[in-house]
């Protein structure tokens, strides 16, 4: 069974492709203020930053999913889906608290049971965001002396998901193995608020998205009577705490563990409810991010798990999610 | 600026790659007159995973409709089989339901597929080498309705039964 998104919204190959993708809620990461961050559907500058590239990949591991009760279900005996997606991202200073920043993932969805078997790829949803920063000094400190030594870095934003995937509302798609991404817009309000006491940092971030109405009038590239669908909101809240050392050369080394939670609301087909399109799942993720001393580049590698058991989720697949990335930070 | 007009034709040329019809949804119904007019159906024969031979003439001749859902025991399969069985299925007894179980290789497997998601009350026919699924061009979470005249009343995306439940009370 695999998309998510997405949502995708879900099923597993889709579930694959679907939800993953559009739900790449993978929590990561280590101190944005200091050096940067972000998780695969952010990308946020470091304070003293102008530019930033930022490369990843992702092995998204199908194991079951959970059903509309929260019973977790293993995915049938002889299945492996497995969704893939190398995420491109750019981040771009525009002023001293503004920057934005584009993420662009293209994605494999590779899912194999025992009587079928497809490989297929394809661009996923594009996310475009922008962040206020709202502190002027970066606030990661060695030492507490002062009440000020204890002001966190907050940053607020909001992005809006292209859904430049192919989703099951096209004719890009023939059919569920093909999707990488859930056709609609969603616009989200983000927040982070970071704060860290070298070694020591602890971040908690959350999003509020809406997806937009919008019209569909084939499935799959099948002309169907027209309709209206709308995703439900979706909320997301992650909690990390984070531990790095100093290595030789000022090199550092972080590692951070974080937990986090996703909700899908019900979405709406004309005007009735949809019912089967809520979702929750709940995640834990390790990282561990190496930064060079001018934290020019910084490598990452994170396990994003979701638990294996009732009641961690519902009506959503339940995967293990291991990434690799680079960001490259440059004047 | 140099950034700026980067990410400007990066967006760009994204667009021109990416499906339109995602980005430019449109409400326009684009059937045909033959997609609207009736499409009738050939006949299968399939087995169950009770290894019991189920043929479409057959259930016509003693229904008033048989009911085909495609599943992969995905999150989405799950609730719309769900909901079928808590809101449809007792509701319409003149109607046969099938879940179809395209995925599975085989019978045995199909059948513990069956059973592990908690549907072995319904009737699942087997289509390990996807004839149906390529006769009816469905995929995941379609649903069809065929008349007991042999037509296609309904071939599309479950979503939330609505219009199964209509085509049905329109029988």
């Amino acid at each position: 069974m695999a998309m998510s998104i997405f949502n995708s919204n879900a099923s597993k190959s889709i579930s694959a492709a679907i939800i993953a993708l559009s739900l790449l809620s993978a929590p990561s990461t280590f101190a944005a203020s200091c050096c940067g961050g972000g998780n695969a559907s952010s990308l946020v500058l470091p304070r003293f930053g102008k530019k930033m590239l930022d490369i990843s990949f992702d092995i998204e591991d199908y194991k079951g999913f959970w059903n509309q009760d929260g019973d977790y279900i293993k995915d049938p005996k002889g299945a492996d889906l497995n969704q893939y997606r190398l995420n491109l991202g750019y981040a771009q200073r525009l002023s001293n608290n503004w920057q934005a920043s584009i993420i662009l993932p293209y994605v494999w969805n590779d899912n194999q049971y025992s009587g079928i078997s497809s490989q297929e790829h394809g661009f996923g949803d594009t996310n475009l965001s922008v962040w206020y920063e709202a502190f002027e000094r970066v606030t990661c400190v060695y030492q507490v002396n002062t009440i000020a030594d204890l002001k966190p870095s907050m940053y607020f934003g909001g992005s809006l998901t292209l859904p430049t995937g192919s989703s099951a509302y096209g004719d890009s798609a023939s059919n569920s193995f093909e999707i990488t991404g859930r056709g609609m817009y969603r616009f989200d309000a983000n927040m982070i608020i970071e704060k860290t006491i070298y070694p020591y940092t602890i971040m908690i971030q959350g999003s509020y998205g809406k997806y937009l109405a919008r019209s569909v009038n084939q499935e799959y590239g099948k002309a169907i009577e027209p309709y209206t669908k709308r995703l439900g909101d979706r909320k997301f809240i992650s909690a990390s705490a984070s531990y790095t050392f100093f290595l030789e050369d000022l090199d550092t080394l972080t590692l951070t563990t974080a937990i986090s939670d996703l909700h899908e609301d019900a979405g709406k087909i004309d005007h009735d409810i949809d019912p089967q399109s809520a979702m929750k799942k709940q995640s834990a993720a390790l990282t561990s991010s190496y930064a060079t001393a001018d934290l020019r580049y910084i490598y990452k590698a994170t396990w994003s798990h979701a638990f294996q058991d009732d009641d961690r989720g519902k009506n959503f697949t339940v995967t293990d999610i291991f990434t690799l990335g680079l960001s490259y930070a440059f004047n | 600026m140099h950034s700026i007009k980067l990410i400007g034709l990066l967006i760009s040329s994204l667009f021109l790659t990416a499906c339109i019809e995602d980005l430019n949804p449109e409400s326009k119904d684009l059937r045909t007159i033959s997609e609207l007019g009736p499409i009738p159906s050939q006949n299968f024969t399939a087995v169950t995973t009770q290894n019991i031979p189920v043929s479409l003439e057959d259930e016509l001749l003693n229904n008033d409709a048989v009911v085909l859902y495609f599943t992969m025991w995905c999150p989405l399969c799950d609730s719309h089989m769900s909901h079928m069985r808590s809101r449809l299925i007792s509701n319409y007894t003149n109607v046969r339901f099938f879940m179809v179980d395209y995925v599975s290789g085989n019978i045995s497997q199909s059948r513990s597929s069956q059973l592990a998601n908690g549907f072995g009350d319904l009737t699942l026919l087997v289509d390990n080498q996807q004839s149906l699924l390529n006769s009816y061009n469905a995929t995941m979470a379609s649903v069809i309705v065929i008349n007991a005249e042999n037509t296609i009343l309904l071939n599309e995306d479950y979503k939330n039964g609505s219009r199964l439940i209509e085509t049905l009370d329109n029988l």
